[in-house]
């Protein structure tokens, strides 16, 4: 039983840039007033907030409705675990779904700088927890785990840096026809393989753009979303996934990690199958990522990822038109939320130039590793 | 063994271990240049990274035991981009994911060194070798295994 069927109604950004001034607080009130503004919701309508964040960058639930002047609420969620944005998707689905609240929104606010990765500094008492395990040997950033994934798909399936720079290339161009992408100029293969080099086979165009970004979206009930400005997008199923070990680099299986596990508890909860979809938003912290989770939902076989995005079938007409918004690379790294919107805005065929025209069913999904999530939505 | 960077400073290694009570053997153990790993005494499971109890049967009697250090290359990359100067003048390096032949699935991350970045490989044979980085404070770290041709 998934209990109520739940709706998308409302989604919005904040103003999003390098350095906006703007505190993470900021940014998840401007995001939810453009998410409000959309659904022509008041805060009286709404009685739910669910939060993910970065464990040193939290943003409150409680905090976040008190700015906004929400007066009362019957359910709320601030969360620094998991995979990004769509635990507090998941969060605000379950709310919605159980009677929980009855509109919630939902909330990813980002700092530029908050992510791991980059020069830091590093305590003067040395290495504390897993990272003393890590760090010593320069395995200091996100970046490094990434090249190690990589690495272990081209050597079990013979998958090629062209590859991996076909995916980017393609998203590329999907955001060159989006206004508010960040990164719009046309990508060419020379251009990916020229391009600086982090830890080899990863290059700095396989990894997402960092800004400070407020995202938010708002869910209710099928009820009431029939009487708002919007034709509903509907959630038809959901799911999270985790491994036997949770760290990134010790799991069992690179090119097998938790999105396997969340993409099959997802299609076990549903009707429809990957045939089902067309129209995708995969999470794309890095390139790979996108393409694990393609074949992890089964929309092309174990380490197939490579000839399936070299054939195009993720841009327009292709089989699965993946990050029709240009994805993170290009809009920013908003952590997972960005996929969540542009599906729920392709499917409700407001895209402009690029629409993907009669999307219906699309898929979402956020992280890889020890932890993912993922959710299918439909438009009717 | 201090590392000149690049403005000419010798930079001590900032980026050392703060061991607690769960990892404070493997370090030591390094320093004596022998590779130990945390193994259950009930029912004989290796755990990496170090639990409070097995993973497996949940016991917490854990006794830090020196494995061979014969492994493979699970997964690895050729760090091209230093994030902290200790690392400019070791750039390229290879950081690696290392499967211990003790168990099926037990891992470790760790620098493959002692022979071109180029040469590494998934499934490559690999053995511990150990890094003394300064005073109080040695790496293991892993080389290619010494062939073991006709002599054996």
């Amino acid at each position: 039983m998934k209990g109520q069927r739940v709706a998308v109604v409302g989604v919005g950004y904040s103003t999003i840039g390098r350095s906006t001034g703007l505190s993470l607080d900021d940014l998840a009130v401007e995001a939810s007033i453009a998410a409000m503004a959309d659904a022509g919701l008041k805060p009286t309508d709404i009685d739910g907030v669910a939060t993910h964040c970065f464990p040193h960058q939290l943003v409150r639930p409680t905090r976040v409705a008190d700015l906004l002047g929400i007066p009362d609420l019957g359910w709320y969620s601030g969360n620094f675990d998991g995979a990004a944005y769509v635990v507090a998707a998941h969060h605000g689905i379950a709310a919605v779904a159980s009677g929980s609240c009855h509109t919630c929104l939902t909330i990813r606010s980002v700092h530029r700088m908050g992510a791991s990765g980059g020069t830091r500094a590093w305590p003067a008492d040395g290495i504390a927890g897993v990272d003393q395990f890590l760090v010593p040997y320069g395995d200091t950033t996100a970046a490094h785990w990434a090249a190690m994934y990589m690495q272990r798909h081209m050597h079990e399936f013979g998958t090629t840096p062209e590859q991996f720079g076909e995916f980017v290339i393609a998203q590329r161009d999907y955001a060159a026809a989006n206004p508010d992408a960040i990164h719009r100029t046309p990508l060419t293969m020379d251009d990916y393989l020229s391009s600086r080099m982090i830890a080899r086979p990863l290059h700095v165009l396989d990894c997402d753009y960092p800004v400070d970004a407020g995202s938010a979206l708002i869910f209710t009930t099928e009820e009431r979303a029939r009487d708002m400005v919007h034709k509903p997008v509907f959630f038809e199923s959901w799911a999270a996934g985790t491994t036997d070990v949770l760290d990134f680099h010790l799991l069992e299986s690179m090119p097998q990690s938790s999105p396997w596990r969340a993409a099959q508890r997802m299609w076990s909860k549903t009707d429809l199958g990957p045939d089902d979809v067309n129209i995708a938003g995969l999470y794309d912290g890095f390139s790979f990522i996108a393409m694990q989770w393609m074949e992890a939902l089964g929309f092309c076989g174990l380490g197939e990822s490579g000839p399936f995005v070299e054939a195009g079938h993720t841009r327009p007409g292709g089989r699965l038109p993946t990050n029709t918004d240009g994805g993170a690379c290009n809009v920013g790294r908003r952590h997972g939320a960005n996929f969540f919107i542009e599906v729920t805005r392709q499917l409700r065929g407001e895209c402009g130039d690029r629409q993907i025209p009669g999307a219906s069913v699309g898929v979402v999904s956020n992280s890889v590793g020890g932890f993912a999530g993922c959710a299918l939505m439909i438009n009717e | 063994m201090p590392q000149t960077m690049l403005d000419g400073r010798v930079a001590r290694h900032e980026l050392r271990p703060a061991p607690d009570h769960l990892t404070a053997f493997f370090w030591e153990a390094a320093l004596r240049h022998e590779l130990a790993i945390q193994k259950c005494d009930g029912c004989g499971y290796f755990n990496h990274w170090p639990v409070p109890r097995c993973k497996k049967c949940w016991s917490t009697a854990l006794s830090p035991t020196k494995v061979s250090g014969q492994a493979t290359v699970y997964t690895f990359a050729v760090a091209t981009q230093a994030f902290h100067p200790w690392f400019e003048s070791r750039l390229p390096f290879v950081v690696a994911v290392i499967e211990l032949a003790e168990q099926s699935g037990l891992k470790l991350v760790s620098n493959v060194i002692g022979c071109p970045v180029d040469d590494v490989h998934c499934g490559m044979a690999v053995e511990v070798t150990f890094e003394d980085v300064e005073e109080g404070f040695t790496l293991p770290m892993f080389r290619p295994a010494a062939t073991r041709g006709l002599g054996q």
